[in-house]
């Protein structure tokens, strides 16, 4: 266990800029999107915007559409707006991509050629991903929270989400994060570079994401979204007051461990050249 | 009865391909503990995947090699506590600092580093506290080699592997390396070393391996492998004289004068002094054949 610790904690060690950077950033936008929330609320505006919003864009976002249109919808468009979704997959696939990387730099010569079993290498990558998530989650909830509570309008006049509403897209878009963390790590564990490895696991990301995003509305591309991971992240519902669908979270947390087990079998099995 | 320690290295008929290319092919080799072994080749002969297949850093397509009785393979730790190894290329993090990647490497070595040697491996490299506290990516290609050492030799192994050891290394911190070299094998420790340095190789190892285009071709001493190459011998005489028609079989006349001979002779010299009796010999120099003519020989002629 200490040479687990070990690992884990270089591995933090090196990516605690990009976390700490990740984490301010995201936590800024959260507060950013609570006083855009104050002002469109200030302007009585969210009637407008609703106008303004083209047929097929309501078609996509379904009877959610209502419920986003409000002071509680916009202050959760912090945890689905597809930046905020891109940017926390990127963040899962660079981290699980690490391990490819390592081969390719030479680094894991020096660590495997000492009495430690390779998957060790992909444990501590595991759990580097649950507490990367864990964290930029965390800064997430910290910062639609401080925005709330220091800046947001009074509960007396408008609807906040509540905190089991925040926890519980939180928790979705965490296990969206380590779904595609397992993907990366698989395709990275099978691959020669951490190059391809990011481009087929975000090359594949953004096509699911279109995948769903399309299909929502073009009945043709419906038959093959439920393929999409994306399909599985549903906000709006948790928005409009649905309760959690579990069954959206035992399928993400699935591929997630389907993702890890082949990382695992992989990298077991491959030569480590670079 | 004693039982008998296992060889710290043994190779048996292993073989490495990728597709239609064979990096290795049907190796053989044992190697005694407390034996310092050059493993010599050209680029791409295949000594650095032979190197880490003992590592489990590669698999191998056919064959199997132990470390002092592991498997490599399907008792890799075992085997693996027992080795410290340098690789012929240090892919590090260069954001940290050199004392944190030794740390680090302790920490997931699992066997106690020894301050007090740590420290006497410092000195010897010439690695000031100073210099341990800066970022790797501000260390020079020689400086990184004195790391990569250190990280090899600091948790006292019983084997070391050592790719292409000196290289990048200037000739100050060569010659620590070979007294460290040399520490560690009264120590009784062992060493597996690659190397282009034939010198180097001459100096330090007891044995030698060649190995060309994956196979091994040569498995000697240094001292024996010394005398499969020709000696170069030059004869100066007090008066003209001529080459005799007949020479035996091992001789060939380099160059010819009147008063000079050069000659190459394969095997003992114990037929020159009869040959030289009737001549008036005024000086004999004889060169003593390098390490380096043997290799030649045996990638030019690919002598068996």
């Amino acid at each position: 266990m200490k040479v687990l610790a070990a690992l884990v904690l270089q591995a933090l060690r090196r990516t605690r800029r990009l976390l700490i950077v990740a984490c301010i950033l995201l936590a800024g936008f959260q507060v950013a999107l609570i006083l855009q929330a104050n002002s469109v609320q200030a302007n009585e505006s969210f009637a407008q915007m609703g106008n303004l919003v083209p047929d097929f864009v309501r078609d996509v976002m379904g009877s959610a559409f209502a419920a986003f249109l409000t002071y509680r919808g916009i202050v959760c468009l912090g945890y689905f707006h597809p930046a905020v979704m891109g940017a926390l997959i990127a963040v899962s696939i660079a981290l699980a991509t690490v391990p490819v990387m390592e081969i390719e730099n030479g680094f894991i010569d020096l660590v495997l050629a000492r009495p430690l079993a390779r998957p060790w290498i992909i444990t501590r990558s595991i759990i580097v991903a649950f507490v990367s998530t864990l964290l930029l989650l965390a800064a997430m909830c910290a910062g639609t929270g401080f925005g709330l509570n220091a800046l947001g309008l009074s509960e007396k006049d408008v609807t906040w989400p509540s905190a089991s509403l925040i926890a519980q897209i939180a928790l979705n878009l965490g296990l969206l994060m380590l779904c595609w963390s397992g993907i990366a790590m698989a395709v990275g564990c099978a691959v020669q570079r951490r190059g391809t490895a990011g481009a087929i696991a975000g090359l594949t990301a953004l096509t699911a994401f279109l995948t769903d995003y399309v299909g929502r509305a073009w009945k043709p591309l419906q038959t093959v979204a439920w393929l999409s991971p994306f399909r599985y992240y549903a906000p709006f519902d948790l928005v409009m007051g649905d309760p959690v669908a579990w069954k959206d979270l035992i399928v993400l947390a699935g591929v997630a461990v389907a993702g890890y087990s082949l990382a695992y079998y992989f990298y077991s099995r491959r030569d480590i050249s670079h | 009865m004693v039982p008998q320690e296992p060889p710290a290295i043994s190779i048996r008929a292993l073989t490495k391909r990728y597709g239609s290319l064979v990096a290795l092919s049907n190796l053989n080799l044992e190697i005694a503990p407390g034996e310092i072994f050059g493993f010599l080749g050209l680029n791409g002969a295949g000594k650095t995947t032979a190197i880490r297949i003992l590592l489990d850093l590669l698999r191998p397509t056919s064959g199997s090699a132990d470390i002092f009785g592991h498997d490599c393979q399907t008792d890799g730790l075992k085997a693996r506590a027992r080795i410290g190894y340098l690789p012929g290329e240090l892919g590090v993090y260069s954001d940290l600092t050199g004392r944190e990647l030794l740390h680090f490497l302790e920490r997931v070595g699992g066997s106690p580093v020894d301050k007090g040697y740590q420290r006497e491996l410092f000195a010897r490299f010439e690695l000031s506290d100073r210099d341990l506290s800066r970022k790797l990516r501000e260390y020079s290609t020689g400086m990184k080699r004195k790391v990569g050492l250190i990280q090899a030799f600091q948790a006292n192994p019983d084997l070391l592997i050592l790719d292409e050891p000196t290289e990048g290394l200037d000739p100050l911190m060569q010659e620590s390396f070979y007294n460290v070299l040399a520490d560690v094998k009264r120590r009784g420790r062992t060493v597996f070393m690659s190397s282009h340095v034939l010198p180097e190789v001459e100096r330090v190892c007891d044995r030698i391996a060649l190995l060309r285009k994956g196979e091994l071709v040569l498995v000697s001493s240094v001292e024996e492998a010394r005398k499969l190459a020709s000696r170069r011998v030059q004869i100066s005489f007090a008066r003209p004289v001529q080459v005799p028609a007949q020479l035996p079989e091992s001789y060939d006349v380099i160059e010819s004068h009147a008063h000079n001979w050069v000659l190459s002779v394969r095997g003992p010299l114990g037929s020159l002094p009869s040959l030289l009796a009737s001549y008036p010999v005024s000086d004999l120099k004889v060169e003593e054949a390098r390490l380096e003519d043997v290799l030649v020989k045996y990638y030019r002629d690919g002598a068996q």
